[in-house]
């Protein structure tokens, strides 16, 4: 029978982020696939024992935790070997983490550890007999199943991918608190956190709506000149007012290094596409962006797409937009923020 | 120059421009007898003695075999560098199983022919039951041997180039370094002693930005100059030695191509060769190489002598690929790659000096290209192999690389050459297109039966008068009052001129499915990928900005392949280095010229270019 | 101003505080705008037209390789590796735009570079090629590479060579390295809403998964480009082949997803009209 262990982590206050309840999700998922199993989980993090409660009612039979300050950080000494004591603990043979940052960071030299193998970026769960993932490949351009006959098999699923669980109830679960070593003295120390230069955070995760600027706001526009300082205005005032999360195309992105006329909080965390990010949210609204292919895979996640473009052969016409406005985005984008 | 931005300089024997086939001929015959079988070295090298010649190859593209460019060649140089050549180790390579020259009727009726062409087509049509008839299209039931490419290849030259410059670095004593512009050759009295690179973290201007690094002087006692048609260094070669009596640049042509994968269940002879004419202009010929029996190359070649002031390459393309002849193989296929490139069509009239003090040229850019066969790849691969094996004699005897031992091996093995030859009985082939498209067919005809000894004669008018006025061009098609307000709505728009007046002319719009058919934007995007580095000066710089202002016929606009050049809202034309895909176009396809003489249009160096997807 | 010996941060006044020995995993991967098809192959999946396709070093293990050279130009006595495990032919093609750019030493190795293949089982290749750098000391060992393949896109593989290396100290996503004399190393990592954690490590060896960093790609170098490939060129000719285990591994439903929408194209509405339809939609 197969042992199906939820790994999550608290957040630095001992909460539980969405994407540990999408985790779990998951894992029940996975669990259902396999039949007759046996569901744990195991938190990691400052108020680890606490958190566990949260999974009542959810059919997880017991939690392992590891909690203290030693684990409050996110660091790959603590974090790992947290990790692979609750999955010894537990007698793993599927581990279904959250793929977060500080996941991330840590599983595959977990897996490594526990003699297993690891999947990443994981999205669902393929068809068929047995348990097999779905995750992409090539920056988000070719989906596959994969099947694994090794044990234990680490599936880390993308934030984003699984309906969160929500529930409650009794009994509250069994929980074990699971003793890791750490050195008495780390090597690493985690400081704190850098927040982005330009003091606005442009990027949002958990936004309902994306705007991605392209290059063209900075480009010469009809009347024979380039106005990035009023594209600014236009950008900001719209990620305030429809609260939405900004990315950018790779050669939008790329200006901003090569000193041209920009749009000065654009950074390369911003960057959406082949080379960027593939963020996940509702809506989606490309601005002055041709919608080429390497770029439209960052959209792989966004649900409704809409375009504006002067051109109407441009790529988000090929079927990669719901809607494509031929229009001028400065002048749709301010009528845009006086209606908001 | 600031002392921080010191010049640097290095030493090599030869340096070499550009990596097509001319430098793979070169280069291939050349690494072969550098070491001796105990690894000495068999030609030494005066700047590392000790050490075989040192030999560095400069490409502008960011990898070798950056383009689509698919050929049918007689391959009988390349044949004889390489005897073992087996196609089935060259992707895209096949021999040529069957080769038919088809003439295309117009179907659509909007094609400008003359009364004698309309007068053949209604002939050919009432011909229907002939069996060389089919979807208004005539083949040929006889190639004439002189444009025949029997027991040749058909080739992807980008994969082709790739495959040579493999084995050349696979023996580790050449290096070839693309992404790499050469800017300009170092001359000292007379003397070419070596060449300077593209200064890096310029800004557009080429001014000095972050990180600038002055473009280092890489000193040879040999330089080989085969950086094609449009190539920098040639070009300046030119400028300072002068064009040799008689000769000049005078005719060229854009070829703009295509790699399709063809439906599921159509199918091709693998190594089937298609050449046509006649459609979708006279002027306009085209041809289909099957390098599998389902992927093949397409394209069609935009002469100069179709003087059209709104020509471009891409539409024409498309509804050359849409002809029913032709759709009946494509249709329902998709486009996996495209590109275009100049090509140097005056053939030996453009032959510039082969050599000099510490200089030798090769190639396409040498004037190798056979305008009569319609053959260039293996003509310049020869090229390269004649001056590998004069520097072979040369250096192994210790002579210094002057014009005169240069003239008296190189030059004279070229001279002697079947090339040659050949190239003799093309030099006045074309002249006739120069009065039209019959008397061009007609002196095509002619010199190929008789060994060139006949001709039609014909010479192009200045390039200011080259082409006619759009009132003129479209007289009796379009009324010069709706011409006058197409054109300035399409200034405003940003629209394509040429593509308002085909569909004006009666041409049908495309019918874009975003897989076959797609804008000429999107085939930039789908097809390959527009290299732009960061940190070089532009190379498309238009010296007189008033001239373009002034200039009512932009034709660099409408040629332009990638759509870099475009009208600018405030007057003039803008440039933008990330469409450009180098192919040179611009270049012969200004029809204003400065104070001084020359066109409006500069094309310099410049790095990368499109990189064509599975080229 | 105190001497400081930054990479990353824009123009540092070094003095020498130790000499790291980088060793940067990054193979090829096809050029990012190509069209990409999934083919059946012997093993695991491969790309149609795979030895076909322009390929380029992954993007984010270049940005690893310009930030180790940086990082070893400013501290006298650092040297650089490059191990790369790909098809031999494009890896000699991939050096030749790559060999100008920065010096580095190159380990390759000739085996399979699809995103197909396990990370296990490359780690594992890969880690013995670092083992096999005559004179590696761990003690100033920095391991970098990509935080990602472009192909696998799983980031697993660098955090098994570093385990497998016994190194304990690991970062991904790392956009900036910042070694001061008598300081520990700091390290900025990127982490959930386009935030940054801050870490400090006290000394080699550590692995770092790099982001993109900040900085430009490197101008191509002829003299570095001779230097390099005098080693480089040998170090090809001499690559063995390796082959890599499949193990447990299978896939099925390997396919590019029908992604077409069936667009509509709003041509001849008012910017108003446009406007008032966005903000419709945004409110939904």
């Amino acid at each position: 029978m197969e042992k199906v262990l939820l790994l999550i982590h608290t957040d630095g206050e001992g909460n539980l982020h969405k994407s540990m309840m999408e985790a779990l999700a998951a894992a029940l998922a996975a669990g259902k696939r396999l039949g007759e199993v046996r569901l744990c989980a195991g938190i990691v993090g400052a108020g680890a024992s606490d958190a566990a409660d949260k999974l009542a009612g959810s059919g997880i039979e017991k939690v392992f935790t590891v909690s203290g300050d030693d684990f409050t950080a996110s660091r790959y000494s603590s974090d790992s070997a947290a990790a692979e004591a609750v999955c010894r603990a537990a007698d793993a043979s599927i581990v279904v983490a959250a793929g977060t940052s500080r996941w991330n960071r840590v599983l595959s030299g977990v897996a490594f550890r526990l003699g297993g193998r690891i999947d990443t970026h994981v999205t669902g769960f393929g068809e068929g007999d047995g348990l097999s993932v779905s995750r992409w490949f090539y920056r988000q351009r070719i989906l596959a199943s994969v099947q694994r006959s090794e044990r234990p098999w680490i599936i880390s699923v993308d934030p984003g991918s699984f309906q969160a669980w929500s529930g409650s109830g009794a009994p509250p679960v069994e929980t074990e608190e699971v003793e890791v070593n750490l050195p008495d003295v780390p090597e690493v120390e985690v400081i704190g956190e850098k927040t982005p230069a330009a003091g606005e955070q442009t990027i949002k995760p958990d936004a309902e709506i994306l705007l991605v600027a392209g290059a063209g706001w900075t480009k010469i526009q009809r009347d024979g000149s380039a106005h990035a300082g009023e594209a600014e205005t236009l950008i900001l005032d719209f990620l305030r007012k429809a609260q939405a999360s900004l990315g950018g195309s790779k050669s939008m992105v790329d200006q901003a290094s090569e000193g041209e006329a920009v749009i000065s909080f654009m950074t390369h965390l911003n960057q959406i596409g082949q080379t960027g990010s593939t963020p996940r949210h509702q809506k989606g609204l490309a601005t002055c962006c041709h919608g080429e292919e390497p770029h439209a895979v960052g959209w792989r996640f966004i649900n409704e797409r809409r375009a504006i473009n002067l051109d109407p052969n441009c790529g988000w016409a090929q079927g990669k937009a719901d809607v494509l406005y031929i229009s001028d985005s400065f002048e749709v984008l301010k009528k845009v923020n006086e209606m908001l | 120059m600031n002392e921080e931005f010191q010049r640097l300089s290095m030493d090599v024997d030869i340096v070499c421009v550009g990596f097509g086939p001319a430098m793979g001929g070169f280069l291939t015959t050349l690494s072969r007898e550098l070491l001796n079988e105990d690894g000495t070295p068999r030609l030494e090298s005066r700047v590392m003695p000790g050490m075989p010649l040192q030999i560095s190859c400069y490409e502008r593209a960011d990898d070798v075999g950056f383009g689509v460019s698919g050929v049918a060649t007689r391959a009988r140089g390349i044949k004889v560098s390489l005897p073992d050549f087996d196609p089935a180790q060259v992707s895209m390579a096949a021999d040529i199983s069957n080769e038919k020259m088809i003439y295309l009727l117009d179907h659509l009726g909007t094609s400008r022919r003359p009364g004698m062409l309309k007068f053949a087509d209604s002939l050919l049509k009432v011909c229907k039951w002939l069996p060389w008839y089919d979807r208004f299209s005539f083949e040929l039931p006889w190639i004439p041997s002189f444009l025949r490419k029997e027991d040749g290849l058909v080739l992807s030259i980008g994969q082709f180039n790739q495959w040579v410059a493999g084995q050349v670095m696979s023996t580790g004593t050449v290096m070839v370094w693309p992404g790499t512009p050469v800017r300009e050759p170092l001359v000292e009295d007379g003397r070419v002693k070596g060449v300077r690179l593209m200064d890096q973290g310029t800004d557009k201007q080429g001014s000095p930005g972050p990180g600038f690094m002055p473009g280092m002087d890489v000193q040879a006692a040999l330089t080989v100059i085969g950086d094609g048609p449009v190539g920098p260094v040639g070009q300046k070669i030119d400028d300072m030695f002068g064009m040799p009596d008689n000769k000049e640049h005078t005719e060229w042509a854009v070829g703009a191509k295509m790699v399709i994968d063809l439906k599921e269940g159509t199918e091709l002879e693998k190594g089937s060769v298609l050449h046509t004419f006649g459609f979708p202009e006279p002027e306009i010929f085209g041809f289909l190489y099957a390098h599998t029996s389902t992927t093949v190359s397409v394209g069609v070649f935009i002469p100069s002598w179709f003087r059209s002031p709104v020509r471009n390459s891409y539409r024409y393309l498309q509804h050359w690929m849409m002809h029913p002849r032709i759709w009946q193989y494509l249709e329902g296929g998709t486009l996996k790659s495209w590109g275009a490139k100049s090509l140097e069509e005056s053939g030996k009239h453009a032959e510039p000096h082969l050599a000099g003090d510490g200089y030798a040229r090769i190639g396409e850019g040498s004037g190798s290209t056979n305008v009569l066969a319609g053959a260039g790849v293996d003509e310049a691969w020869v090229t390269g192999c004649q001056l590998a094996e004069a520097v072979i004699e040369l250096a192994g005897s210790g002579e210094d690389f002057t014009q005169e031992n240069l003239d008296r091996t190189y030059v004279k093995k070229r001279r002697s050459s079947w090339v040659e030859k050949e190239l003799t009985i093309a030099e006045n082939s074309r002249n006739g297109f120069n009065s039209g498209f019959i008397k061009g067919m007609i002196g095509m005809a002619l010199a190929g039966f008789t060994g060139g000894r006949l001709s039609v004669k014909g010479s192009p008018p200045a390039p200011d008068k080259l082409l006619p006025s759009l009132e003129e061009y479209y007289r009796g098609i379009i009324p010069p009052d709706e011409l006058k307000e197409i054109v300035s709505g399409c200034y405003k728009s940003g629209d394509l001129l040429y593509d308002t007046l085909m569909t004006r002319a009666g041409w049908p719009e495309i019918p874009y499915d975003g897989q076959l058919l797609v804008s000429q934007q999107d085939a930039l995007l789908v097809g390959g990928k527009v290299q732009a580095p960061d940190g070089y000066a532009d190379h498309v710089v238009f010296r007189d900005p008033q001239l373009c202002s002034d200039c009512r016929n932009k034709i660099c606009v409408e040629m332009c392949s990638g759509q870099a050049i475009s009208n600018n809202p405030a007057g003039g034309v803008l440039f933008d280095n990330e469409k450009c895909i180098h192919c040179g176009a611009c270049k012969w396809n200004c029809s204003r010229l400065t104070e001084e003489g020359e066109m409006n249009v500069e094309f310099s160096a410049g790095a990368g270019g499109l990189h064509s997807a599975e080229n | 101003m105190p001497s400081a010996r930054i990479c990353n941060v824009k123009e540092g006044i070094q003095t020498s505080m130790s000499d790291f020995q980088i060793v940067v995993c990054g193979s090829i991967v096809p050029d990012p705008l190509q069209s990409l098809e999934p083919a059946p192959g012997s093993e695991v999946p491969v790309l149609k037209n795979e030895m076909m396709l322009p390929s380029v070093l992954d993007p984010w293990a270049a940005h690893a390789l310009y930030e180790a050279a940086n990082l070893a130009k400013q501290s006298e006595g650092s040297q650089v590796w490059l191990v790369s495990l790909g098809p031999k032919a494009k890896l000699q093609q991939l050096m030749m735009t790559l060999a100008q750019k920065v010096p580095f030493q190159l380990v390759a190795l000739d085996g399979p570079a699809g995103g197909f293949t396990d990370s296990f089982n490359a780690s594992g290749l890969i880690a013995e090629a670092v083992k096999g750098i005559p004179g590696l000391d761990m003690s100033r060992l920095l391991l970098f590479g990509g935080w990602e393949s472009a192909s696998r896109g799983a980031g697993s593989t660098l955090q098994m060579v570093g385990e497998r290396l016994g190194i304990r100290n690991q970062f991904q996503g790392v956009d900036e390295l910042e070694v001061k004399p008598g300081e520990p190393m700091k390290i900025l990592e990127r982490v959930e809403g386009g935030k940054h954690q801050v870490s400090t490590c006290q000394a080699p060896p550590a692995v770092l998964g790099w982001a993109t960093g900040n900085l430009p790609e490197p101008p191509n170098n002829p003299q570095t480009g001779m230097m390099n490939m005098r080693t480089v060129m040998p170090a090809i000719q001499q690559a063995g082949p390796v082959s890599l285990e499949t193990g447990g591994l299978s896939y099925s439903d390997v396919k590019i997803p029908e992604q077409k929408r069936q667009t509509r194209i709003v041509k001849d509405m008012s910017t108003e009209e446009v406007a008032r339809e966005l903000v419709d939609w945004i409110k939904e």
